[in-house]
């Protein structure tokens, strides 16, 4: 059996797929699809800003190559690890993926993977294999359709596809890459950093995650991946373009990731991101948010250490100054929690709650 | 077949299953609660909201009031189901304001729906300090934007509230002021 390496190097990108024939089974699959990306391109979810999504698509055409005009990506408000190329061609990547992603080769990654699919066409075969009604409802949430099969499952896009097209598909997205000028390294530092999300989770056991049944195991991915880099050395990883790139955006990302309610997932992902970036604001308060709303014992204390830094790094977000103060008006420190409730005042005066943060201002003088 | 009439139809099933009456008068709702009402809703069964009350007007999923009266300490506020990977949120005893409405963003987005808060303000509810909120809703399963009022409590540790949601043209504002009227007619027992 030929080697991850001799795999990539007997692969050729295929010449650019026609349309089927309506009547074929491949062909409603298609028009099932562009109905789909109708319906996509008026969701309210759907992420609207030309210049990010001009951005996403050029990297995905590098990837994709000649087959650039056929792959359509449409940028999704999800805050969920998740990507996924339908066999039409409508790519989506979602919100929370591009939060997680530390530079242009990690997305790169991603959609190479995806990309690999559909130069694979490893839909049709799924399709051919779905004989009976649930298999096939299963089958449409492959593609995070716009419909709801496609969306609640966590990783919905991604569990569906057999180990084998997806080591085919890591094997294509390698490949891709390098033909892009991309690190191939950074293709297993994706994997790595979502199992630390994972392995972080209450359950803590990365095998019981749906999004490991199928795929090949993390440590196997990264070991074929690594090896893949190191036959294919060099490359950029563009981290500072990616930076600019979403930075006015990261901020509803990481306020959506808060959101979520999954504290120790966010921990893990906001210490990562921390280490990257010690000096980021942003990251700072949210990692703040989300020791303050988890309140389990020490994490207030931790909260303020964070409000703090990032009050001390400067260009924090206005919610940084109510989240002090909240946790000041619970420990009945007045002075402070007053002060805080005024800056974010001072820097949000059309917030939602001022009318309830206007209220503990009058309270706390009395 | 196509995703979102199946999505559509397990939410619809849900949802219409034992309707009963309201009448209109006072009614206890709970142990601690009363309200006044000046005109009658429908009970729903509905053991996806969990320890909430169900009440509609026009019938889920078009429109609902969801009602938890008496919610403990640690109390999850929605349906769990065994072995799922989602986030439960419950309500805990010190929570403000703005973690109960926190609480409620959780749970109202647990599928993937997406909410902005409008407005948070003090107000009393049931006779004591609480609080009254506006929202937004685009729900996932079939991307209708809802508008959303919430009013709530916390009275002996236990949280008291109401949230009303519907879509935001036509039907919210249809029927929002029978539910302020509600609001303010609730009375809790100490």
């Amino acid at each position: 059996m030929p080697g991850p390496a001799a795999a990539q190097a007997a692969w050729e990108i295929p010449a650019r797929f026609a349309r089927p024939e309506a009547g074929s089974d491949e062909g409603g699959l298609w028009s099932m699809m562009d109905r789909e990306e109708v319906r996509l391109r008026k969701s309210p979810f759907s992420l609207r800003d030309p210049k990010l999504q001009a951005y996403v698509q050029d990297i995905a055409c590098r990837l994709a190559g000649e087959h650039c005009p056929d792959v359509r990506v449409h940028l999704v408000r999800t805050p969920l690890f998740n990507a996924s190329m339908a066999p039409n061609g409508m790519m989506q990547v979602w919100s929370g993926l591009m939060l997680r992603v530390d530079n242009e080769a990690q997305l790169a990654a991603v959609l190479g993977h995806e990309i690999g699919h559909y130069l694979g066409r490893h839909s049709l075969e799924q399709l051919r294999d779905a004989k009976s009604r649930s298999a096939f409802a299963q089958f449409l949430g492959m593609f995070g359709a716009v419909g709801a099969v496609g969306q609640l499952g966590l990783f919905a896009g991604m569990f569906a596809y057999t180990r084998d097209h997806e080591r085919a598909a890591d094997s294509i997205g390698a490949s891709l890459m390098r033909k892009a000028g991309y690190q191939v390294a950074e293709a297993a530092k994706v994997w790595e950093n979502l199992l630390l999300e994972i392995k972080a989770r209450p359950d803590g056991d990365a095998s019981r995650n749906p999004f490991f049944a199928t795929h090949p195991p993390a440590e196997e991915r990264q070991r074929v991946l690594a090896q893949l880099a190191q036959e294919s050395p060099g490359g950029v990883g563009n981290e500072e373009q990616w930076r600019e790139g979403v930075k006015p955006f990261m901020r509803e990302w990481l306020r959506n990731e808060v959101k979520r309610g999954q504290h120790e997932e966010s921990v893990a992902l906001l210490d990562r991101k921390i280490a990257l970036a010690p000096a980021a604001a942003d990251y700072r308060w949210a990692r703040g948010e989300v020791y303050r709303l988890r309140a389990k014992e020490g994490d207030l204390d931790s909260a303020v250490t964070e409000y703090l830094a990032a009050i001390a790094d400067g260009g924090e977000p206005p919610d940084t100054h109510r989240g002090l103060g909240m946790i000041y008006r619970a420990r009945r420190q007045s002075p402070e929690a007053r002060t805080s409730f005024q800056r974010y005042l001072e820097l949000a005066p059309e917030a939602p709650d001022s009318a309830l943060i206007k209220s503990y201002v009058e309270e706390l003088r009395t | 077949m196509r995703t979102l009439p199946m999505a559509l139809l397990v939410f619809l099933l849900a949802g219409c299953a034992g309707v009963a009456k309201v009448e209109s008068g006072e009614r206890g709702l709970g142990e601690r609660m009363l309200v006044s009402l000046d005109g009658p809703w429908n009970k729903v069964s509905a053991p996806d909201r969990g320890p909430a009350e169900v009440w509609t007007m026009e019938g889920r999923p078009v429109d609902e009031l969801l009602i938890y009266s008496g919610i403990k300490n640690e109390q999850v506020i929605h349906a769990t189901a065994a072995g799922a990977n989602r986030k439960n949120f419950a309500f805990r005893s010190g929570m403000q304001p703005d973690e109960i409405v926190a609480m409620f963003e959780g749970m109202l987005t647990r599928d993937g729906s997406t909410f902005k808060l409008v407005k948070l303000a003090p107000a009393d509810f049931g006779g004591a300090k609480g609080f009254r909120f506006e929202y937004s809703l685009t729900r996932k399963v079939d991307n209708v934007q809802l508008s959303g009022l919430g009013f709530g409590t916390v009275s002996g540790g236990e949280l008291f509230a109401l949230l009303y949601q519907a879509p935001r043209l036509a039907f919210f504002p249809r029927h929002q002021p029978r539910v302020e009227q509600m609001a303010r007619s609730a009375r809790i027992k100490t």
